[in-house]
């Protein structure tokens, strides 16, 4: 390694060497304020390291620095800095050594960074056990409650299945082609296409590995019982990063090696698109907790973003529809956040439980109107009403569906959106009943850097929404 | 006959595997998965990949499954233990596992006589030696290493963290 490509991965230095920091912290000295400092600190200076630039240049045969890698370290950093910010008053009721924790999120938050830069199926697998590994012991922490630790062991046994298979996937593909990174593979099957049964058996294992990281359709069963047992700020970061990460990743792939030009892979993906976005927002509808809800809604949401393949196929509508999902998944990672930073600020029941039924929101625009704007404002983006991010989310996913001719997906679309206006809607309309009309009333965190985390993400969910002009030159630059 | 012994250690290697899964006793299916690690070890050496399948002895069959033999072997002391242990030792539970592994010592045998010409006609690709293993991993692949160590670095903390609920439990009853 040199110094110019040490310079060009300055940004992951920088995570990994917090790391260590606060692992040593630990181990002299156990402080929390210290821990949780240190922690914020090292994820602001990656996020400021990224934003700074640097050479778009290949780094070793595993990773590759761009714009793109950079763009996604910066939300990956700034997500994990908002995890860490809402953690502090939850975890400080139910666990009693809480210091680690903050170590496993910005491991989590590595792993994520590295599958932003990963080019090479070595760093794509080893970054993606990097945020689940952690992403485990995250999801069980909270050590005063079973309900998370069923939910790691859920999450561990089925997510290391997936693994397992998208690495036998792996191999195939290098027995196939006898290449491990995404350029190479994309030369080795133009120059020797081959036609026997090696290579779509690996498609279709990779296909399934991957797919239950996004928890598409049909590979989502373990998504509501996970979402609704991990602690809320940890589920936030579940549905936003490490979904985003792989997304990312597969952007890469899919491009670097030009995967858009087999229709075999694409049309499963516009399948498993279809199936999710129709499947998530039918199954969202029958939930009464809202993390299941929006267990369901990520899973639809995940579904919408697997139309940019399909519309990418068209080689002339490439960058739009990479530049779509680009958006679609900032927006998205913002709005998840302050979803679930309102669920986070509800206050604890008994044993740590936490409050997060369609009950205890009620009447929430009466006892606490600002945390209910959070909410509001988080549900309006995610249902696609304008002046929300997530409303020019969807409306460029249209504009990219349509564009390429994909009237399927389109028509999912609508449909998708449409179902879930009615779920989304349901818990305002809960939040607005009168007083008298609920029993349960649970408290609201005063701890102040939380509340301000959580007006900061309303910020950005609606500066996102109303002037987007910025990013959106800013992404058309970069891809 | 490379053939028939590689499809013999496949099929020592997947009823291992497959008699694992479905022992009730945990010392017997360990006893299996380890040799199914050996039986993978032998197909790695029969395809001309003796380092692999070192590696995979070493670390899977040698380190990994010992260990997890000391603990369940720990879990049983006193009297009581001591019958069990012995109820689990008689012939009809070690015999199969020891047929198995007695073929697999068989044909490593039968492959080290054959010697450096065996691999090759099973597959077109070259051994690769330790060195060019190491030089390949703290050469271009140096990332990989140190991603993979904060990979363990997480798995080690997580489990610090999950193991210590049990350890605080146990001592406060």
């Amino acid at each position: 390694m040199s110094g110019a490509e040490l310079q060009a991965i300055l940004p992951l230095g920088i995570l990994a060497g917090g790391i260590i920091l606060v692992m040593l912290q630990i181990a002299f000295r156990r402080h929390l304020a210290t821990s949780i400092s240190l922690s914020l600190l090292t994820l602001l200076a990656t996020a400021a390291a990224a934003l700074e630039g640097g050479a778009d240049m290949p780094v070793t045969p595993l990773l590759q620095a761009d714009s793109f890698a950079r763009l996604f370290t910066v939300l990956f950093c700034l997500a994990g800095a908002i995890s860490t910010l809402l953690s502090t008053d939850y975890l400080g009721q139910r666990d009693d050594e809480p210091e680690e924790y903050y170590l496993l999120l910005l491991l989590s938050s590595l792993g994520a960074c590295v599958l932003a830069y990963a080019s090479h199926l070595a760093s794509l697998l080893l970054g993606l056990e990097l945020m689940s590994v952690a992403l485990y012991a995250l999801i069980a922490y909270p050590n005063k409650a079973p309900l998370p630790l069923e939910a790691a062991v859920k999450y561990l046994m089925l997510s290391g299945a997936a693994s397992a298979t998208a690495l036998f996937g792996f191999a195939l593909l290098y027995a196939g082609t006898g290449s491990l990174s995404f350029t190479g593979l994309g030369q080795a099957l133009d120059a020797n296409p081959e036609t026997g049964v090696l290579l779509p058996v690996a498609a279709v294992m990779v296909v399934a590995g991957l797919a239950f990281k996004l928890s598409l359709v049909p590979f989502h069963l373990w998504t509501p019982d996970v979402y609704q047992g991990a602690p809320s700020p940890i589920t936030g970061f579940l549905a936003s990063v490490s979904k985003a990460a792989v997304l990312v990743v597969l952007l890469r792939w899919f491009s670097d090696a030009n995967l858009f030009r087999f229709p075999a892979l694409v049309q499963t993906t516009a399948v498993l698109a279809v199936l999710s976005m129709l499947v998530g927002n039918l199954l969202a509808l029958l939930q009464d907790n809202i993390k299941r809800m929006l267990a369901y809604s990520s899973i639809a949401h995940m579904g919408y973003l697997m139309i940019v393949f399909a519309a990418a196929a068209a080689p002339g509508q490439r960058d739009f529809a990479l530049e779509a999902a680009s958006y679609y998944l900032i927006a998205y990672t913002a709005t998840t956040l302050a979803a679930f930073a309102l669920l986070t600020m509800l206050g604890a029941g008994e044993g740590g439980r936490e409050h997060c039924q369609l009950q205890d929101v009620s009447g929430l625009f009466w006892r606490y109107p600002g945390p209910a704007i959070l909410l509001l404002v988080a549900l309006l983006s995610l249902a696609g009403i304008p002046l929300t991010a997530g409303f020019l989310a969807k409306f460029y996913l249209v504009g990219a569906a349509s564009g390429s001719g994909q009237w399927v997906l389109l028509g999912s679309l609508v449909i998708g959106s449409a179902i879930g206006i009615y779920y989304y809607l349901r818990v305002v309309f809960y939040m607005s009943r009168r007083p008298g009309e609920y029993q349960s009333r649970p408290g609201m965190t005063r701890f102040w850097p939380v509340r301000l985390t959580a007006w900061l993400l309303v910020a950005a969910v609606l500066l996102l929404g109303v002037l987007p002009q910025p990013l959106l030159h800013y992404l058309a630059s970069i891809l | 006959m490379n053939t028939a012994l590689f499809y013999l250690a496949c099929v020592i290697a997947l009823s291992a595997t497959g008699l694992a899964l479905t022992r009730a006793n945990a010392a017997h299916a360990l006893i299996y998965l380890i040799v199914s690690l050996l039986a993978v070890a032998v197909l790695f050496f029969l395809m001309g990949a003796p380092f692999a399948a070192a590696l995979e002895i070493v670390i899977y069959a040698g380190a990994i499954m010992v260990l997890f033999v000391f603990v369940i072997m720990m879990l049983n002391i006193g009297e009581e233990g001591v019958e069990r242990e012995r109820d689990w030792l008689r012939p009809r539970f070690w015999i199969v596992p020891g047929i198995m592994s007695t073929l697999l010592l068989v044909e490593l045998l039968l492959a080290l006589r054959d010697g450096a010409a065996f691999g090759a006609a099973l597959t077109s690709g070259q051994a690769v030696a330790p060195k060019a293993v190491g030089l390949a991993l703290f050469g271009p692949y140096v990332l990989a290493v140190e991603i993979a160590s904060m990979l363990l670095l997480a798995g080690l903390v997580g489990a610090y963290h999950l193991g210590r609920r049990f350890l605080v439990r146990g001592g406060r009853h």
